[in-house]
């Protein structure tokens, strides 16, 4: 049904929609303080209720495709001696999340542990505040994005996309991020930021920093109407947000290019249905994103230089195996056949048969195969 | 061998001088040290014994101030005890091995040897003399001034004076070589100390700085004080058993001007003057009523055919059963002279009996704790020997034999407590408590046990926090009454203590202000050295240590969760209030709120709370 609306309409309603999920977050938080404030007043305890986070209340919701979080909650109370600590460090960060958002202001994780200092709220090092930051996250169901709060930037973006920014001091500024070819950072002021325009037809996500370079070099962006973002391994949630956005609200699909191993097929898997780190939150997913290669089958197709799988990688490739997500189809298939030939290629192995290869052989290839999956 | 060596006996006088080292005199410092030690502990159980709360002023005071260390002290030790009457005091403070103590209980010293040790070693070192005040019967005061001819092991009297007074007790001053700066903490600790195990005596020092201590007496009565009692027979030797025949059987009574008065007395014939036959007419007639030294006397008369006048005149030298002779000195005619005895005569049975000495059983039910008759046969089945055995008749090598049956046996019951005078808990707990004021504090008498004989109970204490201002574990070793301050590191209490596990009982021990006091008493503590620094580890009394100090870990460990909950609760009711007033804070902010929440009610209510909860959570004391 997306399809049919036209561009702008989507644009308009997915505006409206980001104005409510912050007047939502607003919301959220200030009903969670009124209730502190209430409870206080009452001469009673305040308390959070937290769903649990543990491995065991961590279940694959097969219907959302990715994993979620049970029904388990666990309370934190201020009655609680043990507890009193960390729930006035919670309550803290939902009044500093509530500051940040009103004004607009993101910050590192790192920030967030500094800052406590400011009041008297002391966390011991940064991962106590980082645990309490994924805390409020699950309390509100919320990314930490969305109060921003935001990780350190190492992914980019390249490509025929125009964006509007909405942060403090550069609101209505536009900018087309195919004017500089280093790419653009994926940090703040791009995850809040309108996305206005773009002709491209496909987002290519890529694993590693030096393909990206590459694939800007061979004008990829132009041969391939695409946009190119560098996930910098692992893709960090602000990226996956913005993976998801270019998606819904530009119509654009989503194919992942990652090294031919059991760790870049799971780059893949967590863009495609997320990570079971971030099962409380929701909306983090690009459950129609392709994964188009480097494939274990690719590597005998096109003859690819390898080398021989570690220990512990063969060790993961069992561990996904239990994963309900890599039962069946593309998925089991091609972690069967790494853990058969123990062996994995590198991106950059294309190389052997020219810089150029990979633009201009194997993607090609894949992507027209990957309209056929 | 040469026959040109040659042999000397030398008195016990020098015998101490020649090996004074093991006596504890072997430095100055150790000497100034060791003699303080024995004149107060002399003083100590001289008041004890004679059940006098004991005051002691002890004064040490440098001959020439200004001289460095080591140089002359005048070390003066007066107590109010019962005195020495005057014409022991010469024996007592001029000879060595002139002891008072042979007896089997306990007491501070055994023989009363330290203090002539210490006048000996400071005799040698000044070639001063000893001042000896005594009054002993409350009326007259002896001073006297004294040296030890050490050769003849006598005492040479310099000056000798007589002052009426009523104030009773005995005043020992001696000049000495010492050396304070290095003994001086010692001693403090020794005075100290000994206040702490002795809290019913009022002990002050004046120390040659100008400094006064004074330990005032902390209760007002004395421990029940200890009775005389015979050995038990695991803890003789062979030495010991002779020492014991000849004491008992072979007492053919001291006949001196006591001795004839008691016999007058016993025949009633005590004023005018009796012929032989007058004597010997009455005592037939009284024969039966009569106790048996004054029965060995009369037989005595009758071979000698002696009236009062004549039995002042002559010393019994033998009795001489196997010719039936009876021999002895006559002082009017300065000669040896034999009486012959009739051996129908049942006089010459008395006397032979009591050469003879007594039936083994009889001696061994009579002279030993824990034996009676039955417990006697059986051991004599045990040890094969005839029971009807005259012991005066036994022969060494049977002596031997009697010494080690004893010891294998394993028949009798062990020994009697009686002889033993522990502080008892009252009075351990109530000193602990006044020294330390300590906030938890326990105290523990075992029951009476034994090794090798020898009886002995251990006393201990335990405190913990308050004014305590050690830390780690600081312990305070006493042995009858006598504190131990050398040597800790060989001693089996501080074996006992550094084998416990203390994070059991919840206390860190490096850092903890711990306590431990702990009392052995016995007849004879097992000392490692002559020095009575440490106490060997034997198994018996290591056990013993060991369950006392149990028993008050765990009480320790019952205050120590107490307090830690108290702790808890007090850090609890710190977080509320560091915290509330943050969440309310925030939460005004986030709700939009003006005015911050009434919050502070809770705050004080938990604080209140745990303000109640932990008053219970203090000062727990042994109950």
């Amino acid at each position: 049904m997306a399809k049919k609306q036209t561009k702008k309409e989507i644009k308009k309603q997915t505006k409206k929609d980001k104005i409510d999920k912050s007047k939502n977050l607003i919301g959220l938080l200030k009903k969670h303080g009124a209730q502190v404030y209430e409870d206080l007043e009452n001469g009673e305890f305040p308390k959070f209720s937290i769903p649990n986070r543990s491995i065991s209340n961590i279940i694959y919701d097969k219907k959302l495709r990715q994993y979620v979080l049970g029904t388990n909650t666990s309370l934190r109370s201020s009655r609680n001696s043990s507890q009193l600590r960390s729930f006035t460090q919670l309550l803290w960060l939902a009044f500093f999340a509530n500051k940040l958002t009103h004004e607009k202001k993101s910050s590192t994780l790192r920030d967030v542990y500094y800052s406590s200092q400011a009041f008297a709220v002391d966390f011991e090092d940064q991962g106590e505040s980082d645990n309490i930051i994924v805390d409020l996250e699950a309390v509100l169901s919320q990314p930490r994005e969305d109060f921003y709060v935001f990780p350190e930037e190492r992914s980019s973006i390249f490509g025929d996309l125009t964006i509007e920014y909405t942060i403090p001091g550069y609101e209505g500024k536009t900018q087309n991020l195919s004017s500089h070819p280093d790419g653009y950072a994926i940090g703040p002021s791009m995850t809040s930021a309108e996305l206005v325009d773009t002709s491209a037809e496909l987002v290519i996500a890529i694993e590693k920093g030096g393909l990206f370079t590459r694939f800007v070099e061979e004008q990829v962006d132009k041969k391939f109407k695409s946009i190119i973002i560098n996930t910098g391994g692992q893709a960090p949630r602000s990226t996956r947000t913005l993976l998801k956005r270019l998606h819904d609200e530009m119509g654009l699909p989503v194919v992942i290019l990652t090294d031919g191993d059991v760790y870049g097929e799971h780059i893949a898997m967590v863009i495609k249905s997320g990570s079971a780190n971030a099962a409380h939150l929701k909306g983090l997913t690009v459950p129609d994103a392709k994964w188009m290669g480097v494939w274990a089958t690719d590597i005998d197709k096109f003859k690819l230089p390898t080398i021989p799988m570690t220990e512990s990688d063969i060790k993961r490739c069992y561990d996904l195996l239990k994963d309900p997500r890599y039962q069946e189809g593309l998925w089991k298939r091609e972690l069967e056949v790494f853990i058969k030939i123990k062996r994995k290629a590198e991106l950059e192995a294309f190389s052997k048969y020219g810089l150029n290869n990979i633009t201009e052989k194997y993607l090609p290839k894949k992507l027209e195969e990957s309209k056929s999956f | 061998m040469s026959s040109n060596e040659q042999f000397n006996q030398i008195s016990p006088s020098e015998f101490f001088y020649r090996n004074r080292d093991l006596a504890g005199f072997s430095n100055p410092t150790r000497s100034l040290y060791t003699a303080v030690r024995e004149f107060v502990e002399n003083s100590l159980d001289a008041c004890d014994h004679s059940g006098i709360l004991p005051n002691i002023h002890m004064t040490i005071k440098a001959v020439d101030p200004e001289k460095p260390d080591p140089k002359q002290y005048i070390l003066t030790v007066k107590d109010n005890g019962p005195g020495i009457p005057s014409k022991h005091v010469p024996l007592a403070f001029g000879t060595v091995l002139y002891g008072s103590k042979f007896g089997l209980k306990q007491a501070r010293g055994m023989f009363g040897l330290g203090a002539t040790m210490a006048i000996l070693y400071g005799q040698i070192t000044t070639n001063k003399s000893v001042k000896v005040k005594s009054n002993a019967d409350g009326k007259t005061r002896f001073d006297f001034e004294m040296l030890l001819d050490i050769q003849k092991n006598k005492p040479v009297i310099l000056k000798k004076q007589e002052t009426p007074s009523s104030e009773k007790g005995l005043s020992v001053s001696i000049c000495l070589d010492g050396d304070y700066s290095k003994a001086g903490t010692k001693i403090r600790d020794y005075v100290y100390q000994t206040s702490l195990i002795t809290p019913y005596a009022t002990i002050s020092f004046d120390d040659p700085k100008g400094e006064k201590f004074h330990h005032k007496a902390i209760i007002r009565s004395m421990p029940p004080a200890p009775t005389i009692i015979a050995p038990h027979p695991y803890g003789i030797d062979v030495e010991t058993i002779r020492r014991m025949l000849v004491d008992t059987h072979y007492q053919i009574p001291n006949v001196d001007d006591k001795m004839i008065e008691k016999v007058r007395k016993e025949l009633g014939m005590s004023k005018k003057k009796f012929t032989y036959d007058e004597i010997m007419k009455k005592t037939e007639k009284k024969w039966k009523s009569l106790t048996r030294p004054v029965r060995v006397v009369l037989s005595l008369m009758s071979f000698l055919e002696a009236d009062f006048e004549k039995l002042q005149r002559i010393r019994i030298e033998d009795v001489d059963l196997r010719n039936n002779k009876l021999v002895y000195w006559d002082y009017s005619t300065s000669q040896t002279l034999v009486a012959e005895m009739d051996v129908e005569s049942h006089y010459y049975k008395q006397l032979a009996n009591t050469v003879q000495g007594e039936s083994l059983t009889h001696f061994l039910s009579k002279r030993f704790q824990r034996v009676g008759p039955t417990a006697a046969l059986e051991f004599c089945k045990f040890a094969k020997f005839k029971p009807e055995t005259r012991v005066g008749n036994m022969t060494d090598q049977e002596l031997v034999k009697l010494s080690d049956a004893l010891q294998t046996y394993d028949g009798f019951r062990s020994p009697d407590p009686t002889c033993l005078a522990p502080l008892g808990d009252g009075p351990l707990e109530k000193g602990i408590e006044r020294r330390f004021e300590p906030d938890f504090m326990a105290v523990v008498q075992r029951t009476a046990s034994a090794y090798s004989g020898f009886p002995f109970v251990i006393e201990m204490g335990i405190a913990y926090g308050g004014k305590i201002e050690t830390r780690g574990t600081t312990v305070y070793r006493f042995a009858n009454r006598i504190p131990l301050l050398y040597d800790e590191g060989s001693d089996v209490v501080l074996k006992v203590v550094k084998d416990t596990d203390w994070n059991r009982y919840k206390v860190k021990n490096d850092s903890a202000p711990l306590i431990i006091v702990s009392h052995i008493c016995s007849t004879r503590v097992p000392y490692k050295t002559v020095g009575k620094e440490n106490v060997a580890d034997r198994p018996e009394i290591e056990k013993e240590l060991r369950l006392a100090l149990q028993f008050l870990s765990r009480k320790l460990s019952g205050y120590m969760s107490n307090k830690g909950q108290a702790e808890m609760a007090k850090k609890r009711a710190n977080l509320y209030s560091k915290y509330l007033p943050l969440v309310a804070q925030f939460c005004t902010e986030l709700s939009g709120n003006k005015k911050e929440p009434n919050y502070k009610e809770m705050i004080k209510e938990e604080t209140a709370l745990i303000n109640s909860e932990g008053s219970q959570g203090e000062v727990k004391k042994n109950g």
